[in-house]
């Protein structure tokens, strides 16, 4: 359908919209031309990224001004159904051009996606490698350029990758015809070419009109530095799924140090030592020019291509200075980190738990090593320069020497939002030590902040945003437009339920100190129990942590309750490897789509719970075992309230409740997609049925738990599930629409009540202006409420 | 009543009674009692086991494919009998239980040789047609049973079915009788005392009979539980019990152990060697789908020939066996995790997977369990449909909000209406004219007149007042209501059993008739399930049957009056039962002389 939203003509891709969509657009629009941010949140499975990208696609192909669009989501399922998604957008949209001209434009229009090297890999042996960062340093051994002029001038010297040479013979901002390619094309599209996707994808950017990629390749700086440098600063940046958007900020600049590490650090630096030998005898006049170009500070304008130890650091941190004179010689360097690691190596050695700020960090380093926060800072820098003067191959076997500069040019540039904590024992009752030096960043707004900066829009969207002041708070900026949408439904499609005990009537929940409880754990199995008896092919449950997971599905075994949950559906548990708990799901949705029904056992805030949809057979209820709180116990979680009630004045308690309800909405909302699937969500704990607790759910959620259904217990809420699913198994006979499906005319009809509206509120002002209100004093209605009475005609 | 295979003096639950065995039916009737107290059809066995020859007691016990406790018995006869009695049921059961493993469909009793009747020329060949009475099996392919394929014969006549169809399948309509007693009453009075024939009877209930067929066709899946053997408790003695099933299910299992039995058995152990030393061997242990064994390792001793084939743990992070191809990218977890360079700090220690290592392998067994079923039942792992489907396609489709499509388009099967054009003038004059005064609403009128309604409401509502007598004969009218009906509830069911048995019986059988009288009259809802396209002669020959039929309900009720009057039972209330069943009997009889008066001349 085509519509219009002021004077831009939108080009949505279905028959019929909801209401939401249609109002979410018009918020979105707003913020687009306002050049500010926003923060919305849009129920689950409402079709939040077809209307996000509907609208700025057509923003894009209205005004002349052509923003590029680059959409961040969390994993890489979500960015390929983003572009399968904008791939059909733009096949619509062409067949709905009315001129050649238009079609023309349409054809045009590039969008791709970007993710690893190992994700796009299509080099015989290499992608056969297991680990990420080995391809990477595969690939680099083959691709950089020091190599590909080396074997170009002498072919056969040096191992080169075709695919990669192939694509270089291509003219560039050519490389592939415009349309839009999800990462399975592209690969497809390389096969087929024998090119290298990957440079494709990175050398295409500049090109394109829409880059979907993750999150961390704009705000880990280094990433970002590599990747997202280049992005026009009118770019529309939106960050969809956004709800963990602070804790992508805060890992892209915590860093972690354990004794195997520095271990494998020091064998680096011995290396790197013996190298320079090497060079010195072969090469001397390398390391000459290197120190030359040091001197005056010059950077070197290599291609970011290259690029293996990437600064840490934010941008606008980075020091704009030569590198300070003591680590100039290569030489010098070598024994500077050498020090600095034998420093960190005598740190571990202690036996009790140390926690720090960057300052002491810094004052106890140079007491004892004379190493000042200078030179400390160009660390990372200093690094890169040295490996490519030597030109090292294999790169991945100095990745934890890369960690270690890392380490030292983060604590030796932030003062404030970061804490260093060395934990030298795993838990509590450990005796063996296994220290671990965390560099914990504790402000997420340090990450984000540059993004804020640089691009004029950015949208934060997400299912769960909810309360959404937290937000800007957190990440310290100002919306524009920050707006939460309800779920309009002819007939309460999902229907939340709250078990606070089960049929013994004994409370359940999992507070660590009832959790392991036998009536608990029973109570927890009869909940699973039962449901898998009633419900119809899937069931998805979910635990509050790996821990409590997998000693939970043990007892279960070892009562026999799991035997019964076999009698009526298979099982399926979430595994620490991701491959294998990827082919547990998909076997999972074999059993749902062959009627077998299967119960799959994962984890909140886990692999299953991010970007794996499990909407209608795959999903019909969702089970949410406890409150999915975080370990409270964690020093670094205790650092980071602390810090966030000091610096934002958010309470500690606010905040874990905030972050255990999002995570159990984020849930309980993958069940549902348009608004004839339908869903069961289970809610098992008592400590959900109090209201500040629900009050943090998103209203969308919160709006359908009807006080009898917040305060259940098992066999009440058997007997609701089970009037609720013979209900909706009924043909809806009611037309949804005008209600919670919109034509053309219910959009023109919207808009035209608005026009009124705004009409209506543009006189009361200026007659405000004249005489202060208009008091009849007939006690009728007055003028507004009678405008905002909703008059269905 | 099915002939009985065998019997015998049994007890259960240390009750004695009779046990015996139908073809059809494993039966237990307590001593003194009529009706089994236990019946159970004989494709519900799933698993036998008896007590050790020598046992003082003779005990038999049959596990169901619903029940896997089952049954326990105890013959009660002297030893000798009782063993001999018990070897003749086990043999019995042992068959029936291979077959209802194997799947195939319960052999019925052999159908008796067909007497190939005359077919009459008048009677079209239908169905499997006269010509080709090997009609090949459906596509279901039930593997063929006794069922013999009848000579060209007219089924209608014999009443004899007639090819693979199943609405003409004996054995269906046999199965339908004997699960629904009341048709089963019906089938007797009608068919076997031969008012109507077999197929007349079927004729309508065509449903019944697919429905049975579908669900026999229907496989049984493998149940899902795992194979995990637990020692239970027999005779004070703590040991495993070994079935041949339980055999089977270790083998498929865990194929390991099989290997090891064709390695070994008999060559190096005998069987019953075998299985002790696999239940006390560490494999077992490893086997075992319980974290717990791990703590019962010290009792389990070392074994030169079973510790061969075991395999370390497979309790590392990574599993042991990782499948090398691609999922596909919307569900592909893996391709997240090297999507960018792992960042940040440690999880905390509860949400790092796998931290509890002696889980991994039970956890992988259920992934691995629910995997190999599920393979079983669809027929190969999920590697080879996705290479074949997994297109752009279903891709969409997995995105899509399908309703936000307009499918108004296509919804709907139009009506075709004579004089349409004439129908809706007539509608449209009539609502014009209403829509005239209705349209013209003032909306400025109407909110006056509806505030004007309103005002003062709180006086009216004060100035209420309800006025007693009716409020009162409300009430008495209440009470007399239900003390009516209760009145008809605490009344005893006069009617004496044989009389309104009798009652019944005319009723069924009226209703019947006018089932076959109507079905005769209106044209066949659907082809392809009725059993036969009778010609219209055939038709109205066996309306006119039928009417004979009807025609005597009326002296069949006067008779049951009559009875009535004679055990002192008031008339009136026999006649009030019967008088819908005399009113539906007058309108067919009314329909009928009134169709035959129409057109006297037709026949």
């Amino acid at each position: 359908m085509k519509f219009f939203i002021d004077d831009l003509p939108i080009i949505f891709p279905y028959d019929r919209i909801y209401p939401e969509q249609y109002a979410y657009m018009c918020d979105l629009k707003r913020t687009l031309d306002a050049t500010g941010h926003c923060l919305l949140e849009m129920p689950s499975g409402t079709g939040k990224t077809v209307s996000l990208l509907s609208l700025i696609v057509s923003y894009q192909q209205f005004y002349p001004t052509k923003r590029k669009l680059i959409y961040c989501s969390r994993t890489v399922p979500e960015i390929e159904k983003a572009l399968a998604e904008l791939k059909r957008l733009m096949d619509y949209r062409r067949d709905c051009a009315e001129t050649d001209e238009q079609r023309e434009k349409e054809q045009n229009f590039y969008g791709i996606g970007l993710t690893s090297r190992k994700n796009l890999c299509i080099h015989p042996e290499v992608s056969k490698e297991k680990k990420g960062k080995v391809v990477d340093a595969r690939c680099r051994d083959l691709t950089n350029s020091a190599a590909c002029a080396k074997g170009r001038e002498n072919p056969g010297s040096v191992d080169l990758c075709d695919w990669h040479e192939n694509l270089g013979k291509l003219e560039p901002g050519n490389l592939i015809p415009p349309g839009i390619w999800t990462l399975a094309d592209v690969l497809q599209y390389g096969r087929d070419n024998r090119i290298c996707p990957y440079f494709l994808v990175r050398r295409m950017m500049p090109f394109v009109d829409v880059i979907i990629y993750s999150f961390h390749y704009l705000l880990d700086p280094k990433v970002a530095e590599q990747v997202s440098k280049e992005l026009s600063k009118d770019a529309i940046v939106v960050f969809d799924e956004a709800h963990n958007i602070d804790n992508v900020c805060i890992e892209s600049l915590s860093i972690d140090l354990t004794r195997p590490m520095l271990d494998s650090a020091a064998r680096s630096v011995v290396r790197l030592g013996e190298k320079i030998e090497e060079i010195k005898e072969t090469d001397a006049s390398k390391l000459q020019d290197e120190y030359a170009k040091l001197v005056e500070g010059l950077q070197e304008a290599n291609s970011a291509e290259d690029a293996f130890v990437s600064n840490p650091v934010l941008p606008e941190d980075l020091l704009k200075e030569a590198v300070p004179g003591n680590i100039r010689k290569a030489e010098h360097f070598v024994a500077f980190l050498k020090r600095f690691v034998e420093y960190l190596k005598t740190r571990m050695r202690v036996l009790h738990v140390v926690a720090e700020t960057p300052l002491s960090f810094l004052q106890h380093l140079k007491d004892i090593t004379y190493i000042e926060r200078r030179p400390l800072r160009f660390c990372a820098e200093r690094l890169q320069s040295l490996v490519r003067t030597l030109d090292l191959s294999r790169l991945d076997e100095f990745s934890s020497l890369q960690k270690v500069a890392s380490f030292a040019t983060l604590v030796a540039t932030y003062e404030k939002g970061f804490l260093l904590i060395l934990e030298p024992f795993e838990t509590d009752n450990a005796t063996v030590p296994n220290p671990i030096f965390h560099l914990t960043c504790l402000d997420p707004a340090i990450a984000i902040k540059p993004v804020f900066e640089r691009f004029s829009s950015v949208v934060i969207t997400s299912g769960t945003l909810s309360p959404l002041d937290m937000y800007p708070k957190m990440l310290q900026f100002t919306p524009v437009v920050q707006e939460t949408y309800s779920m309009t439904l002819t007939r309460n499609s999902f229907l939340p339920l709250v078990i606070t005990r089960g049929s013994d009537q004994v409370a359940i929940s999992s507070r660590f100190e009832v959790r392991n409880d036998p009536a608990v754990v029973r109570n927890f199995g009869s909940i699973l129990v039962e449901y898998s008896k009633i419900v119809p092919d899937g069931i998805v449950a979910f635990f509050p942590s790996y821990l409590y997971m997998e000693s939970i599905v043990a007892a279960w075994n070892d009562m026999g309750i799991l035997n019964e949950v076999w009698k009526h559906k298979l099982i399926f548990v979430e595994t620490p490897d991701a491959n294998e708990t990827s082919i547990a799901l998909e076997n999972y949705r074999r059993a749902c789509d062959n009627g077998r029904g299967a119960v799959l056992l994962s984890v909140a805030r886990g692999k299953v719970s991010e970007g794996i949809d499990f909407d209608h057979n795959y999903g019909r209820a969702v089970i949410m075992f406890g409150v999915p709180y975080q370990y409270t116990e964690s020093r670094i979680l205790k650092a980071r309230l602390e810090y966030l009630r000091d610096a934002y004045r958010i309470r500690e308690s606010e905040f874990l409740g905030f972050d255990a309800m999002r995570n159990a909405a984020q849930c309980v909302g993958r069940v549902l997609r348009g608004k004839t699937d339908w869903g069961l969500m289970v809610f098992a704990d008592k400590r959900f049925a109090r209201a500040d607790k629900r009050a943090k759910l998103p209203r969308w959620i919160n709006q359908y738990i009807t006080e009898t259904a917040s305060n259940l217990s098992t066999d009440m809420a058997l007997t609701l599930s089970k009037q609720f699913m013979r209900m909706i198994s009924q043909n809806p006979n009611e037309d949804q629409t005008g209600i919670s499906l919109w034509t053309l005319e219910d959009i023109e009809k919207a808009q035209a009540k608005q026009k009124e509206l705004a009409l209506a509120q543009e006189v009361e002002r200026q007659d405000a202006t004249m005489e202060d209100e208009d008091e009849y004093g007939d006690g009728g209605i007055d003028d507004e409420a009678l405008g905002a009475i909703d008059l269905d005609v | 009543m099915p002939p009985i295979v065998c019997s015998a003096q049994a007890s259960y639950k240390k009750l004695p009674g009779l046990l015996e065995l139908t073809d059809s039916h494993l039966q237990w009737t307590k001593a003194g009692e009529k009706a089994p107290a236990v019946k159970v059809p004989t494709t519900e066995a799933a698993s036998l086991s008896r007590s050790k020859a020598g046992a003082p007691q003779v005990r038999l016990k049959i596990g169901l494919l619903s029940d896997e406790a089952g049954h326990n018995f105890t013959f009660t006869s002297p030893q000798a009998v009782a063993l001999a009695e018990r070897d003749k049921f086990e043999a019995e059961l042992t068959n029936i239980i291979a077959r209802n493993r194997s799947g195939a469909p319960q052999i019925p009793a052999p159908t008796k040789p067909l007497q190939a009747a005359t077919p009459t020329p008048t009677t079209p060949a239908h169905g499997s047609g006269v010509g080709t009475p090997m009609r090949p099996p459906p596509a279901l392919s039930r593997p063929s049973t006794s069922r013999a394929v009848s000579v060209a014969s007219d089924s209608r006549a014999s009443g004899t079915p007639v090819g693979s169809d199943p609405t003409s399948d004996f054995r269906l309509r046999k199965k339908v009788l004997l699960s629904t007693p009341e048709l089963a009453q019906l089938h007797r009075e009608l068919v076997m005392a031969g008012h109507i024939t077999e197929n007349e009877f079927w004729e309508g209930r065509e449903h019944l009979l697919l429905a049975q067929a579908a669900a026999e066709t229907q496989k049984r899946g493998k149940p899902g539980q795992l194979v995990d053997p637990r020692p239970q408790s027999v005779d004070g003695e703590i040991k495993i019990v070994i079935t041949p099933q339980l055999v089977h299910d270790i083998f498929e299992e865990f194929p390991i152990v099989a290997r090891a039995y064709n390695d070994n058995v008999p060559g190096k152990l005998s069987e019953a060697e075998f299985w002790s030393r696999y239940f006390q061997s560490k494999l077992f242990n490893a086997h075992r789908a319980s974290i717990r064994s791990s703590a019962a390792q010290h009792v389990v001793k070392d074994d030169p020939i079973f510790d061969k084939y075991l395999e370390k743990d497979d309790d590392e992070l990574e599993p042991r066996k990782l499948r090398e191809e691609r999922v596909d990218t919307f569900i592909d977890l893996g391709a997240t995790y090297v999507d960018h360079e792992e960042t940040g700090n440690e999880k905390d220690v509860t949400m790092q997977a796998g931290k509890q290592r002696a889980v991994l392998p039970l956890i992988r067994k259920f992934n691995e369990h629910s995997t190999r079923l599920l393979d079983t039942a669809l027929g190969g792992p999920a590697a080879k449909r996705r290479r074949t489907d997994s297109g752009e396609s279903e891709h969409y489709a997995q995105i899509d909000l399908e309703d936000l499509h307009d499918n108004q388009s296509s919804s709907g099967i139009v009506l075709n209406m004579q004089d349409r054009q004439r129908y809706f003038d007539g509608r449209a004059n009539g609502t014009s004219n209403g829509d005239d005064g209705a349209g013209r609403v003032d909306f400025q009128e109407a909110l006056q007149q509806s505030k004007a309604s309103t005002q003062g409401w709180s006086a009216n509502l004060t100035q209420l007042k309800i006025e007693r007598k009716a409020g009162d004969a409300a009430l008495v009218s209440m009470t007399q209501n239900v003390a009516s009906r209760l009145d008809v509830r605490l009344r005893k069911h006069e009617i004496p059993e044989g009389l309104f048995r009798q009652m019944t019986t005319c009723q069924t059988a009226a209703n019947e008739f006018l089932r076959q009288f109507w079905l005769t009259i209106y044209p066949p809802a659907n082809e392809s399930q009725t059993l036969s396209v009778a010609t219209p002669a055939q038709k109205a020959a066996k309306a006119a049957k039928m009417i004979g039929y009807l025609s005597k309900t009326h002296e069949k009720v006067e008779a049951l009056v009559g009875v009535a009057h004679q055990e002192g039972i008031d008339p009136a209330r026999v006649q009030v039962a019967m008088k819908p069943i005399l009113d539906a009997v007058n309108k067919a009889l009314d329909f009928w002389r009134l169709k035959n008066s129409k057109a006297p001349g037709a026949r």
